[in-house]
């Protein structure tokens, strides 16, 4: 028996805008469910419960996670680091396993949004009321706002967030927990209407619902079951204003600080020195084309100041890996789960199970985790070989 | 005769959020607020540490986690870092076409972030491509100060 600790099951509803035939209870039961049946184990072998909610505000419940994933007579604990939600969540399951207090733990994420009318106010919210507020700031003008400066700093164009874009709306169609996914053309992303320049609504994630469950255990339980095992697993975070990051020494507001870190860290822990060849799939936590264009380099897959030229040779076909098999978090972006989908996947890919949109043999998957306006970043490291 | 089945129908319920706050803005932010106010002055504080002169002024370097040092002004000219024009209208936000940046004001350290005005947002590329280009504006303070961060705005400055 070693220390390391596997994922065992993953359990997924479907992600769609709304799902006025579940309650958040029944949305959580459905993907618990089923998680519990792919690792096949029943409610009494979880030894903790660990739920990820973000901003309640987005289903106008306060605490709905305990109305829908806190377990009678199991520890709970809540998580939240926005969009990272779903991987902080993860992380604190493998050290609540590491401290020996549990076997095996479940993770839930719940987003509940399709309840919201007014999501971009609620999002605006998030921001400091005493200087930032007032100007609009939402999910969506944050990365409008490091659109710009990706264009004027390396020269990044229009056509690169729309065939990014493309691409994750393509590989969506072969995920079939994405409900309505489309082929959309780099031509039809560009045509779609303006959100916040640069960023057209086809480049910007939709409104999505669902949950996430993750069965995680330790090594001496797993037994023969299909395994994904966690090789690494880092998070880091940023200061929250975002104009003091605008221009710092160690990375400026587009350099992703947090995810540059937590990548070395996750890497260091899976020996992985060159992730480019070291790993098979990446799944990226990026709810717009323009963010994941940002987490290239801070994955260690290219420089900075040659960040756009990666991005068009990726496009063209002439880079080999694998972005975003499930359509990512652009093509469906359950804001509080999104990021423990991607380690799902992740697993999935990593066990062969993944599907009509398994990419053949997946010896290493990478699953990253973005939250708070690129204050929290993730990453996880998912392998066949037991670390 | 209806189609509708009482067993079945999906009921939604209407809710609403509607709560008032009063948010504590701390000795460090007020005395910003009542520097633009009263004075017509941008200020920051600088970090004893790393020396970074932080604006808009806070009470603490987020680097550091050391007490800021001395207040300083700034100057109400600055460069443009980062902007997005706002081209959609959403429920309960204002109304578009909104052009917002963060600027460095000259001998600051780190970014604010405000309207800019003045600039025909007609054609986001015409107004985006004016701006990677001419990418200095000016503080302008408005004639009736509340002492809020709303007291003045940005315009692009000739160049």
């Amino acid at each position: 028996m070693t220390g390391a600790i596997g994922v065992v099951g993953v359990g997924q509803t479907p992600y769609r805008r709304q799902n006025p035939d579940k309650s958040a209870a029944e949305l959580v039961y459905d993907a618990v469910r089923a998680a519990l049946h792919d690792a096949d184990i029943e409610m009494d072998a979880v030894g903790a419960v660990i739920g990820g909610v973000a901003p309640d505000a987005l289903a106008g419940i306060n605490d709905i996670d305990r109305m829908s994933i806190a377990r009678p007579g199991r520890p709970y604990l809540r998580v939240n680091t926005g969009g990272a939600t779903g991987a902080s969540a993860l992380q604190a399951a493998l050290t609540w396993i590491r401290a020996g207090r549990a076997d095996t733990v479940l993770v839930v994420a719940l987003e509940r949004m399709g309840q919201a009318t007014t999501a971009q106010a609620i999002f605006n919210t998030i921001f400091d009321p005493i200087y930032e507020k007032d100007f609009v700031l939402t999910t969506i003008t944050m990365a409008g706002i490091r659109g710009s400066m990706l264009m004027k700093r390396h020269g990044f164009g229009e056509r690169h967030w729309a065939r990014i874009a493309s691409r994750n709306f393509t590989h969506a169609v072969d995920n079939p927990l994405v409900v309505g996914a489309r082929v959309r053309t780099p031509e039809q992303v560009l045509a779609s209407p303006m959100l916040a320049w640069p960023i057209h609504q086809y480049e910007a994630c939709p409104i999505s619902e669902g949950a996430c469950a993750v069965v995680v255990s330790r090594d001496g339980v797993v037994g023969t079951r299909s395994v994904a095992w966690v090789q690494g697993m880092a998070g880091s975070s940023d200061s929250y204003s975002m104009g003091e990051r605008v221009n710092r020494r160690e990375g400026s507001l587009i350099e992703m600080v947090p995810l540059k870190r937590a990548a070395a860290a996750a890497y260091r822990q899976a020996g992985i020195t060159d992730p480019g060849t070291q790993v098979d799939v990446f799944e990226l936590q990026a709810p717009f084309s323009i963010i994941e264009a940002m987490a290239y380099p801070a994955l260690g897959l290219c420089d900075v100041a040659e960040s756009r030229a990666f991005v068009d040779r990726l496009l063209d076909g002439e880079v080999g890996l694998e972005m975003n098999p499930s359509g990512g978090a652009q093509a469906a972006n359950p804001v509080s789960a999104t990021a423990l989908i991607r380690i799902a996947e992740s697993a999935l890919q990593v066990r062969g199970v993944a599907g009509a949109r398994q990419r053949g043999e997946v010896r290493r998957a990478v699953a990253t985790g973005q939250g708070g306006a690129t204050q929290f970043s993730s990453v996880c490291v998912l392998g066949r070989d037991r670390p | 005769m209806t189609a509708s089945d009482p067993a079945t129908d999906l009921l939604v319920l209407p809710g609403n959020w509607n709560f008032d706050y009063r948010y504590f803005a701390g000795a460090t932010a007020s005395r910003f607020f009542a520097e633009l106010r009263d004075h017509q002055r941008i200020m920051g504080r600088r970090c004893p540490g790393c020396r970074r002169l932080v604006v808009p002024a806070r009470s603490y370097c987020d680097d550091c986690f050391e007490p800021m040092g001395e207040w300083e002004q700034v100057g109400t000219e600055g460069t443009i870092d980062a902007f997005t024009i706002i081209a959609t209208a959403f429920p309960g936000l204002p109304e578009p076409p909104l052009l917002i940046a963060f600027v460095t004001l000259d001998g600051a350290d780190s970014a604010i972030l405000n309207f800019v005005q003045g600039l025909d947002l007609a054609d986001y590329d015409a107004a985006s491509t004016y701006l990677f280009k001419h990418d200095r504006v000016r503080v302008v303070f408005k004639d009736r100060r509340a002492g809020r961060i709303t007291d003045f705005h940005f315009e692009c400055l000739e160049q």
